[in-house]
Formats: C-alpha cells, structure tokens, sequence
C-alpha cells in the first residue's frame, strides 16, 4: 500500500493538487478540452522529434532483426544449396567420367568389330615395377586365349605386344620400349625396316634402304612379316630423318600415334593370320561400303 | 609369424608398386619400393632377413616386369645383404646413415641394371640413364625410403617403454 504519510507536507500537497487537477481535466467537457490542445500541440512537436528519431531506429531494429532472421534461414538454405553444389559437381565428375569412358569404350568396341582377326579385350591394370623397362599390365591372360608374342592394340594404332603371359594377366612391352622391335613399313614408300623403341621415348624405324624417298610426316604401319601384328597398323609419323655417311642405312624417328602414358583399354591380336586382309582403313571408323553382286550395272 | 609378415609384405609391396606408385610418379620416375624394403629390413633385421626378403620381392618384382632378364631377383637380395652388413656394426641407426645407405645402394642397383640391359641388349648412353634414370630413381628412393625409416623410428619408440638406463 502507499502511504501518503511517508512523503513530506509540501510535496504531499503537489501531489494532491495534480491528481485533483488530472481528475477535473478528465471530467471536463470535450467542448472544453480543445483549449488544451494549445499547450498540446507545441508539446507534441517537439515530442514528434525524438518520436521520429525512435520510429527511425525501431525501423533499423526491425530491419537488422529480419535481415539477421533471413541471414539464418539464407544460411541453412545456403548450406543446402552448397552441400547440393558439391553433389551435383561429384555426380557431374562421375558422369564426365563414364562419359569419356564409354568414348573410349565406344572407339574400341567399334575397331574390334572392324578389325578382321579375332581380337580381346582389356584393361590396363598396371605398369612397369621398374623405371627401365616401357610396359603394361592388363587384366587378361592365357585363360582368355593370350599368349606371348601377340600384338596389342588400340583405336589410335599398335601399342606393343605381350612379352609375358600369365593366368589371368599378361605383361604387354610397349613399342617405345629400347628391347622392343617391330616390323614397319613406310606407307607412301613401301619402304620396310625396323620399329624400336629409343631413350626419349619414343620410337625410330631403322634399317630402311639409303635410297629411300622417306620424308617427315610419312606414316608408319606394321609390315606383318613379323610378330603378333597384321600388315596396316598405324604406328606412328616420321618427325626426324637421320642420314649418316658410312651407313649402309637410313633410320628415322617416329611420333607414336597412340600416347602411351594414356592407354586404360587395349585390344589383343589373337590371330593376325587367320584373316586374310585388313580394310581399307580400319582406324577411320567408317562403316565399309556395301558390296555390290558382280554382274549388276554401275 | 616373422614369415607371414614377410609373406604379406611382399604381397603387398608388388601390387602397390604395380598398380598404385604410378600416381606418386615424378617426372616418369617411380620408386622402388622393394629396393627401400629390402634397405629398410636390411638395417632392422639383418642381413640374412633381407637376403631373403630380396629374393622373393625381386621375384615378384620381375614377373611383372617388362624385361626378359631376371634382374631384380639378383640385385635385390645383394642390396638386401650389403643393407644388412652394413648395419652390422653400426653403434646408432640414425636417418643420415639410412639416408645415405638407400641412396647409394640404389645408385648402384641402377648401375648394375644398367649394364646387365646394356649388355644383354641395345642401351641407351650410361649418361642420359644415370641422368634420367639412375639418380632421379635413387633420390626419390632416398626421401620415401627417410619417411618410411622415421614412421619406424617413430613406431619403435611408442613400443619400447623408457627406462632409467634408455639414454637416447
């Protein structure tokens, strides 16, 4: 309870007299309370400035506050979206990725069925132990019909040929390997000769006769006299020409046509005699003209 | 269980080598990762350990090798025993020494190889394969070879409980 006893005589009076005189204006007459508007009106100008001022930073609180307030959702929703981004980038890698495969697998597919000689295929699983030696391992062996000797293969042109076989994998040395050697032919000149492998990594056709127009920029092709490869491989384009006097040949490096560091699948020649010839250009992947019966009209 | 550790190791080291140290590859240099095995079992367990460790991881290391010789089942269990020799009478293991010794015995497992390639069939310059090859090989066999020693080390003494006579 208040005691009006508490507070001193003087003040008690104030008092008394402003609640008597905020009863008497609240009883006076509506007609009579306009005059207060005069003493109002000032007052509530000079209130409506702080009022302003308040209204103002009520706006800015109530602006910070929904700003903060999206600011959380945008950052859940911000969250979502990156969590979202990142699978979409992975499941965009992963389809980029079977994409180029079925590429790969697609130009394989197509060669093995235009390449006249029974053919199989594999994967690269591996490569060389040692630094010395250029080779690979693939995923198949003599229990899928391989064995040593027999050329490998892929859409852009002989790799190397398989030096060791085992059950299930096999050791294919590649042709830009020093200890590999493969029978080439220049396409233009028919010129035969010698495919190895040399430090660089790359490979050089030696032994071709002195007299040989061979020039840079000329393809190289298995010959097929030797080894696991039909005649008409691609192997490689002459990029250097080397004549030295006393030398009873002429010996030419080459720019391999596959990249060796690349190769994911291979095909290899099982048989490369049991067919007898290869088509015109089994690695430009055109569909062969239809043949027409003889006798019929031009 | 010494032989099942052995076994499994080589088990192991071959298909990584095969299949995975592809990817650490430098400049077309990889490894050697029997070589640093068989230096590393050498100075841990002797001569007679890495002589047969050698063996049987050149072994495996030569059937999946391109090479018609079997190189790597000579080089690897002399490497082995010379690893082994040498830390017969060491006083402290320390990683210059493991360093050094890796490093060296690879420069000399190259040489080797070199020559037995040279003379077995057509080689490359002994310049461009010590310069592209052999040293290249031998210091990135030095530095796994420091990792794999210090993973040890570190390994080693986790184990052994410190007493008041242990000084190091």
């Amino acid at each position: 309870m208040i005691s009006l006893q508490s507070i001193a005589g003087g003040k008690r009076a104030v008092l008394l007299l402003l609640v008597f005189l905020a009863v008497a204006l609240l009883l006076l007459p509506e007609s009579r309370q306009e005059s207060l508007m005069v003493i109002g009106r000032p007052m509530a100008a000079v209130i409506a400035v702080p009022l302003r001022v308040m209204e103002a930073a009520n706006q800015k609180i109530d602006t910070t506050v929904n700003r903060y307030l999206a600011l959380q959702q945008w950052r859940e929703e911000n969250r979502a979206l990156r969590q979202h981004i990142a699978h979409l980038q992975e499941e965009n890698a992963r389809l980029r990725e079977t994409a180029v495969a079925a590429t790969r697998l697609h130009d394989l597919l197509e060669l093995q069925e235009q390449l006249p000689y029974p053919t199989v295929a594999a994967q690269v699983i591996g490569r060389d132990p040692t630094n010395w030696y250029r080779s690979l391992v693939i995923n198949k062996g003599r229990k899928n019909g391989l064995a040593a000797d027999m050329g490998v293969v892929t859409p852009a042109g002989a790799v190397g040929r398989i030096v060791k076989a085992y059950d299930r994998f096999a050791i294919v040395l590649l042709l830009n390997d020093l200890n590999n050697a493969v029978t080439g032919l220049v396409q233009r000149t028919r010129d035969e000769g010698i495919v190895e492998g040399t430090e660089k990594g790359l490979a050089q056709i030696k032994y071709l006769p002195l007299l040989s127009t061979v020039k840079v920029g000329d393809q190289v092709v298995t010959s097929g006299l030797a080894g696991g490869f039909p005649r008409g491989l691609p192997i490689g384009t002459i990029t250097k020409i080397e004549r030295r006097e006393a030398e009873l040949f002429l010996s030419a490096e080459i720019a391999p046509d596959a990249d060796f560091t690349k190769i994911e699948e291979v095909l290899v020649i099982t048989a490369p005699r049991e067919s007898a010839q290869l088509p015109a250009n089994p690695f430009s992947f055109q569909p062969a003209a239809p043949v027409k019966p003889a006798g019929e009209p031009r | 269980m010494k032989v099942l550790g052995y076994a499994a190791l080589i088990l192991l080291l071959v298909p990584l080598q095969v299949v995975l140290v592809d990817r650490i590859s430098l400049f077309d240099i990889r490894p050697d990762l029997a070589l640093v095995a068989v230096c590393l079992i050498g100075l841990y367990r002797g001569e007679m350990d890495a002589l047969l460790a050698g063996i049987a991881m050149g072994f495996a290391q030569d059937l999946f090798s391109g090479g018609g010789q079997w190189s790597n089942l000579c080089l690897k269990p002399i490497i082995g025993l010379i690893a082994g020799l040498a830390s017969r009478n060491l006083v402290n293991l320390t990683w210059l020494f493991a360093f050094g010794l890796i490093l060296c015995l690879s420069v000399l497992s190259g040489t080797v190889m070199y020559l037995l390639k040279a003379y077995t069939g057509p080689g490359a310059s002994f310049f461009l394969a010590a310069r592209g090859i052999i040293l290249p090989q031998a210091c990135y066999d030095a530095l796994v070879g420091l990792a794999l020693f210090k993973l040890l080390q570190r390994g080693r003494a986790s184990r052994t409980p410190q007493s008041a006579l242990s000084y190091e």
